[in-house]
């Protein structure tokens, strides 16, 4: 039997971690979850995911911040970053940092489902 | 009764009004937070009904005639209808309408007694935006409560529905200040669809009254469309109101176009220093170097507003950095200080100074130019 796919969501939005938990659950992935930044990036640390949705703007640490510390300790964990609408800074810069993907905020869930598919 | 005991008898009187009084606020206090708590756990809960309504397509999850009247189902709906987009969204309205739940809002916004109740109403039938209360939301465009005035609005505007940019539109003249300002967001939002309405708009009205149509018009730049520029042309020929004039030239600056420099220029010459200061800082926004000479000529006007205006302008167009440090040697000193506050503005006293520290020059004439001194 396969093991589950495993993937951390962090965001400060209660909403989106309540849909994004139920709609990974329901797809068949273990999610795990973070509120803020500085958590997000301890679970990164410590857990063995198979991939992260990350969003950019949270308390504690930034999203491209989370990343860059993993990219400075040598972690090579798969990130999808959610941005705002009108954010095309972030959307570029995660790529410059490492981001394999990006999905903007207010999102479809087929389409980032269909991106996470399409990474695991 | 001795004083000594009326003494006591009214101290001890206040003492148990304020004992009460401090009892009362703590057990508000306290009912108030165990409520809100309450309603934060419900709406968490909402959260995973809906999230698993969205996400599973035979969802049997109940959501009951108690959830729809609830306020944290609300608060939850509007949540989750914010966090999504295409698709899903139409998902969502359609649990919403086999729930009745805008059918319920809307009978609280039509007939509630209570404001707040009127209002949540109000808000949450804006927020998830269905086409089946589009006849409610312009009903209330006339509501007696400015807020629920601008809600409905926005409800409007969230599902572009077009007849109501007339009603909207119509109403600038009427309506209180921060009201109409929210209705031009609204418009905004609407995009070229609601030019040609706010254009009819300014041409009735701009002869009787300024507030409204002043307002219009600077919608209109924030719509950037194009097509308004000639119309917008004919108004500011046309129009004798100076809260109007200004407003055309502002929104003229918004939609950048070529085409309104040759009047643009010529406002640089009129006798009213609020129409040359505004040309001027239009002109900026336009970002024709062809305008430069002509700006220059504008750092040495007699009024300090038009001269700053000009500077500012310059440095946003391509070469008129270069212009404003020539004009640092304008035998006007005035001339050559706006053009010094300009390029501080720009960041180039900072440049300057880096270039100075780094070695890279020795002689910045903006840092001598500020050693000089300005002038009062």
């Amino acid at each position: 039997m396969s093991e589950k796919k495993k993937i951390l969501v962090a965001d400060d939005s209660e909403t989106i971690r309540a849909l994004l938990q139920t709609a990974l659950e329901s797809a068949g992935y273990e999610v795990d979850m973070a509120k803020d930044g500085v958590s997000a990036y301890e679970l990164g640390s410590n857990g063995d995911y198979d991939l992260v949705i990350l969003d950019q703007l949270m308390p504690g640490l930034l999203g491209l911040d989370v990343i860059t510390r993993w990219h400075q300790e040598g972690m090579d964990v798969p990130v999808l970053m959610l941005t705002g609408v009108d954010d095309d800074r972030t959307a570029v810069e995660s790529f410059d940092r490492g981001a394999v993907d990006y999905v903007r905020k207010p999102f479809r869930i087929t389409e980032l489902m269909a991106r996470i598919r399409m990474r695991l | 009764m001795p004083l000594d005991q009326i003494i006591r008898l009214a101290l001890l009187v206040i003492f148990s009004v304020n004992a009460a009084l401090v009892t009362a606020l703590v057990t508000l206090k306290t009912v108030h937070r165990r409520r809100m708590r309450l309603h934060e756990k419900r709406r968490q809960g909402y959260l995973a009904v809906l999230s698993r309504h969205l996400s599973y397509e035979h969802c049997t999850d109940p959501i009951t005639e108690d959830m729809a009247e609830d306020p944290a189902f609300l608060d939850a709906l509007i949540d989750m209808r914010n966090a999504i987009t295409g698709d899903e969204v139409a998902t969502l309205r359609r649990i919403v309408n086999r729930h009745g739940v805008i059918e319920r809002q809307v009978r609280h916004l039509d007939s509630s007694l209570l404001l707040g109740r009127r209002l949540r109403a109000a808000v949450a039938i804006a927020e998830i935006g269905d086409e089946t209360a589009a006849d409610a939301l312009m009903r209330h465009l006339d509501d007696r409560e400015p807020e629920i005035r601008i809600q409905c609005a926005r409800g409007l505007g969230r599902i572009q529905w077009t007849p109501a940019i007339d009603q909207i539109v119509s109403r600038f003249s009427g309506e209180d200040p921060w009201v109409r300002a929210r209705f031009s967001d609204t418009l905004v939002g609407y995009g070229t669809k609601a030019t040609w309405p706010l254009l009819a708009y300014v041409r009735i009205n701009h002869r009787f009254e300024s507030k409204g149509p002043a307002l219009a018009l600077r919608t209109i730049g924030q719509i950037q469309d194009d097509q308004a520029v000639g119309p917008m042309l004919e108004i500011l020929d046309d129009a004798a109101d100076l809260d109007v004039q200004l407003a055309t030239i502002e929104a003229l600056g918004e939609l950048a176009s070529p085409e309104a420099l040759p009047a643009l220029v010529d406002l640089l010459d009129d006798e009213v220093w609020q129409l040359r200061a505004k040309a001027a800082s239009a002109m900026g926004g336009i970002g024709d170097p062809e305008a430069i000479p002509r700006m220059f000529g504008s750092l040495r006007d007699e009024n300090w507003w038009v001269r700053r205006s000009a500077a500012a302008a310059l440095a946003r167009l391509p070469g008129g950095v270069d212009a404003l440090y020539a004009a640092l040697e304008d035998e006007d000193r005035y001339a050559a200080d706006a053009a010094a506050e300009a390029l501080t503005d720009a960041g180039e006293l900072v440049s300057a100074r880096r270039r100075i520290d780094a070695g890279v020059s020795d002689n910045e004439p903006l840092l001598a130019h500020m050693e000089r001194g300005v002038v009062a």
